[in-house]
């Protein structure tokens, strides 16, 4: 039987969800240092309870302390996210194009902020990490329809922004 | 159209019916262009390798940090030591001598646990282990001392120069320098002088002399005359006297030309200064002189 207190386990559990726990949070809250002690704090807790919980039990496990951790104190806070810059390519576009590509990635960054947390979050975990629905929905909690919900009113919501509706 | 469409479309589960109609719809384009733009974004960079690091490193800190609870058990140890030191300074107190001194023209009076009493006379020291009382009445004594033993155990009052060993009897000890007396008023004293013992029987007298031992009477009292504050002698060198008027009165006793070995017998008052210096002025044909606290003896035909 695999034991979450083996390091070899642990370790491998802590490769394959680390990563995902950073954005998640950080799409969440817009907080990269928050996003990162999420991460350590989740890691901590299934390392101090490995022995009480099952390897296949672990994910879950560390995104619900991630997402508690979080909960009540940062709701408030106005978010602001950055996204890493992609090497820019050597485009043939026109200047004129890359103004109006420029323009309109402003207008989604502003979109995407305003966005309530709970729809951003689940947009972006489908659309830059590409979780899966039920992967989100196991995430946070909640039934996949909810996140099919979510993800729809988000895309609404931010062409309406966007487009200006 | 049916319901979280959009959602349905970007998982590709929508029917061709359904994706025809979406794609013909005026806002397909913008949610296109939305969809390509965001599947552009990415997340911060996050270095797993470095989260981990740290991790491990959080968790040996944590283990640095139970290590570091060992000052706390430095600080047991430092609590620990203080305690037994608190203990043993206890019973070290608590096994230290019980004493009792007298300054000179004072006399005190001592119960000892066992009820026996004790009168100390002037410029004299009493001590006992009152620990130790229960199995072994110990005193030891520098100076005059009478004693009134209650019955028990073996009573010892060890001196500079002599041991007493009693079992219930009523005794006076004087132990000064060069002098020592032993005097039993009741029952049965035991007397250790240079290692020898010698039974004391009630109504006599021990008496050592610049350590030889000098025979003499037994006294007629029931108890030492200094007990009613009369100082009494019986063939005693002149300088005892002396140092004994010195201690009755706390005053300097200078002498000139007076031969401080010649015996005195008789009893000087301990409360009337004047009548003690004639006390002992008179009969060994002195004169002498009183000023605040110093007496000058000299003998009466000289200058």
């Amino acid at each position: 039987m695999d034991n979450v207190c083996e390091e070899k386990v642990f370790n491998a559990i802590f490769k394959s969800n680390s990563k995902t726990i950073f954005n998640y949070i950080y799409y969440k809250y817009g907080n990269e240092e928050k996003a990162y002690d999420a991460v350590q704090e989740a890691f901590v807790k299934l390392w101090e309870n490995c022995a009480k919980v099952a390897p296949e039990k672990a994910k879950a496990f560390v995104y619900k302390v991630a997402n508690n951790l979080y909960l009540n104190v940062l709701k408030a806070e106005k978010v602001r996210l950055k996204y890493a810059e992609k090497a820019p390519k050597n485009s043939p576009e026109s200047p004129e194009f890359l103004m109006e590509e420029k323009e309109f990635k402003d207008k989604l960054d502003r979109a995407l902020n305003s966005l309530p947390e709970n729809q951003r979050t689940v947009f972006l975990l489908n659309r830059i990490d590409g979780k899966k629905y039920a992967e989100i929905a196991e995430m946070e909690g909640v039934s996949v329809k909810a996140i099919e919900k979510r993800m729809h009113l988000a895309l609404k919501t931010l062409r309406a922004q966007i487009d200006g509706i | 159209m049916q319901e979280n469409y959009l959602a349905k479309w970007l998982n590709n589960e929508l029917s061709e019916e359904e994706l025809a109609a979406f794609e013909r719809s005026e806002e397909y384009a913008s949610y296109q262009k939305i969809v390509r733009a965001s599947d552009a974004l990415e997340a911060p960079s996050f270095d797993m390798e470095k989260a981990l690091a740290d991790f491990q490193a959080s968790q040996r800190n944590q283990e640095t940090k139970v290590i570091k609870m060992r000052p706390s058990q430095y600080l047991m140890r430092i609590a620990a030591a203080v305690t037994v030191l608190f203990i043993a300074t206890y019973f070290y107190i608590a096994s230290l001598n019980e004493t009792f001194s007298t300054e000179y023209a004072q006399r005190t009076e001592i119960v000892l646990p066992d009820a026996s009493e004790v009168l100390l006379n002037a410029g004299s020291k009493l001590s006992y282990s009152e620990r130790n009382w229960d199995s072994e009445r110990n005193l030891s004594l520098e100076g005059e001392a009478f004693f009134k033993v209650a019955k028990g155990k073996k009573f010892t009052v060890t001196t500079d120069l002599g041991t007493i060993s009693v079992l219930g009897t009523q005794f006076n000890v004087e132990s000064r320098k060069g002098f020592f007396e032993v005097t039993c008023y009741e029952g049965l004293v035991s007397v250790t002088f240079q290692g020898k013992e010698q039974k004391l029987p009630s109504g006599t007298s021990f008496l050592v002399v610049n350590d030889r031992i000098v025979p003499t009477e037994a006294p007629l009292s029931s108890e030492p005359s200094w007990v009613n504050n009369e100082s009494s002698f019986k063939s005693i060198p002149l300088t005892y006297v002396l140092s004994e008027f010195q201690r009755q009165y706390n005053v300097t006793v200078e002498t000139k030309n007076v031969d401080l070995t010649q015996l005195f017998t008789g009893t000087f008052s301990n409360t009337n200064i004047n009548l003690a210096l004639q006390s002992i002025s008179t009969p060994s044909q002195l004169s002498y002189s009183l000023e605040k606290n110093k007496v000058l003896f000299y003998a009466e035909n000289a200058p």
